[in-house]
C-alpha cells in the first residue's frame, strides 16, 4: 500500500539539478522565467493579465446610479437600498392585484441587485490602496523602532566598553 | 471580516429574505374566492397551523432589519479621500520608508562594524590572557 501511494505522486520537475552550485555561484543556474505580458491559457481557459472590473454596460446591464468619475458610494448605496425595498413592496402589490405582470418587477429587482454588487465590487480597489497605506505605515513604524533599538544598544555597548576600560586600568573596582 | 464582504453578504441576505417571503406566502396562502357565484372554498386542514398575519409580520420585520443593518454598514464605510489622495499618500509613505530604510541600514552597518571590532579586541585579549598563563 505504501508503494501505491508513493507511485501516485508525480516526480518533481527535473530541472532542480541545474541549481546544484547555486550557493557558490548564483549565476550558474538559469534565471526564473520573466512575468507574462499577455493573456495566458490554463486548462483550456484564457485568463487576462489586467484585472479591471468590467463596467455594467460591458456586461449588458443598465446602470442605475449616475455615471461620473467620482461616485459618492454611501449615498448611492443607501438610495439603491431604498429603491430595492420599494420594488419589493411593489412586487407584493402586483402579485395581489395583477399577478401575471410579475416578470417586469422581478427584472427590476434583479437589476437593482446587480447594480448594488457592481458598486461594492468597485470599492475593492479603494480597499486595496487603503490596505497598502496601512501596511506601509506599519512598516515605517517598525523600521523606526528598529533604528531606535539599534541606537540604544550601540550606546549601551559603548558605555560597557568604557566601563570595562576603566576597570582594567584599575580606576574602578 | 472586512466591511465590503459584510456588505456583500448583507445584500445576499436581503435577497434570500425577499425570496423566502414571497415563496412562503405563495406556498401557504389559503385558497381565494374567485367569483361571487361560487361559495367560499374550504380551507385545507394543514392551513390551520399556519398563521399568515403573524408570518407576514415576522418576515417583513426581518426584511426591514436586514435593510437597516445594510444602511448601518454603509454608514460605517471608511471612505476617506479619493483615488488621487490615496495615491499621493502612498507616494509620501514610500519616500519616507526609503529614508527610514537607509538610516536603518546605516545603523546596522555601523553596529556590525563595532561588533567586529569588539570581537577582534576580545580575541586579542583572550590570546594575551592565554599567553600570560604559564603552562604547567
Amino acid at each position: 500500500m505504501a508503494s501505491a501511494t508513493s507511485a501516485s505522486f508525480p516526480p518533481p520537475p527535473p530541472y532542480y539539478r541545474l541549481y546544484k552550485d547555486y550557493i557558490d555561484d548564483p549565476k550558474s543556474a538559469p534565471e526564473p522565467p520573466p512575468p507574462l505580458q499577455e493573456s495566458f491559457p490554463l486548462f483550456g481557459q484564457h485568463f487576462a493579465i489586467d484585472l479591471v472590473l468590467p463596467s455594467l454596460e460591458d456586461q449588458g446591464v443598465r446602470q442605475l446610479y449616475p455615471k461620473s468619475p467620482i461616485i459618492d458610494f454611501k449615498k448611492e448605496l443607501t438610495s439603491l437600498n431604498r429603491e430595492l425595498q420599494l420594488h419589493i413592496l411593489e412586487l407584493a402589490d402586483v402579485l395581489v392585484e395583477r399577478p401575471s405582470q410579475y416578470a417586469r418587477r422581478v427584472e427590476d429587482i434583479s437589476l437593482i441587485f446587480k447594480n448594488l454588487h457592481h458598486l461594492l465590487n468597485s470599492l475593492r480597489p479603494h480597499q486595496a490602496r487603503a490596505t497598502l497605506i496601512h501596511i506601509l505605515e506599519r512598516q515605517i513604524q517598525r523600521r523606526k523602532e528598529a533604528v531606535d533599538d539599534v541606537k540604544r544598544r550601540r550606546a549601551e555597548a559603548q558605555r560597557l566598553l568604557k566601563e570595562s576600560l576603566l576597570v582594567l586600568d584599575g580606576q574602578l573596582p | 471580516m472586512d466591511i465590503i464582504s459584510q456588505l456583500q453578504d448583507q445584500v445576499n441576505a436581503i435577497a434570500a429574505i425577499a425570496v423566502d417571503i414571497f415563496g412562503t406566502l405563495q406556498k401557504d396562502a389559503p385558497p381565494v374566492r374567485l367569483s361571487p357565484n361560487y361559495p367560499e372554498p374550504p380551507a385545507n386542514p394543514s392551513d390551520e397551523n399556519v398563521n399568515i398575519p403573524e408570518l407576514t409580520k415576522t418576515m417583513s420585520g426581518a426584511l426591514v432589519q436586514a435593510a437597516k443593518k445594510f444602511d448601518t454598514l454603509v454608514s460605517a464605510l471608511p471612505l476617506s479621500g479619493g483615488e488621487e489622495a490615496q495615491l499621493k499618500r502612498i507616494a509620501e509613505l514610500q519616500a519616507e520608508n526609503e529614508v527610514v530604510g537607509l538610516e536603518l541600514q546605516k545603523q546596522l552597518e555601523a553596529a556590525d562594524q563595532e561588533l567586529k571590532q569588539v570581537q577582534e579586541l576580545f580575541n586579542q585579549a583572550a590570546d594575551n590572557c592565554l599567553n600570560l598563563k604559564k603552562p604547567i
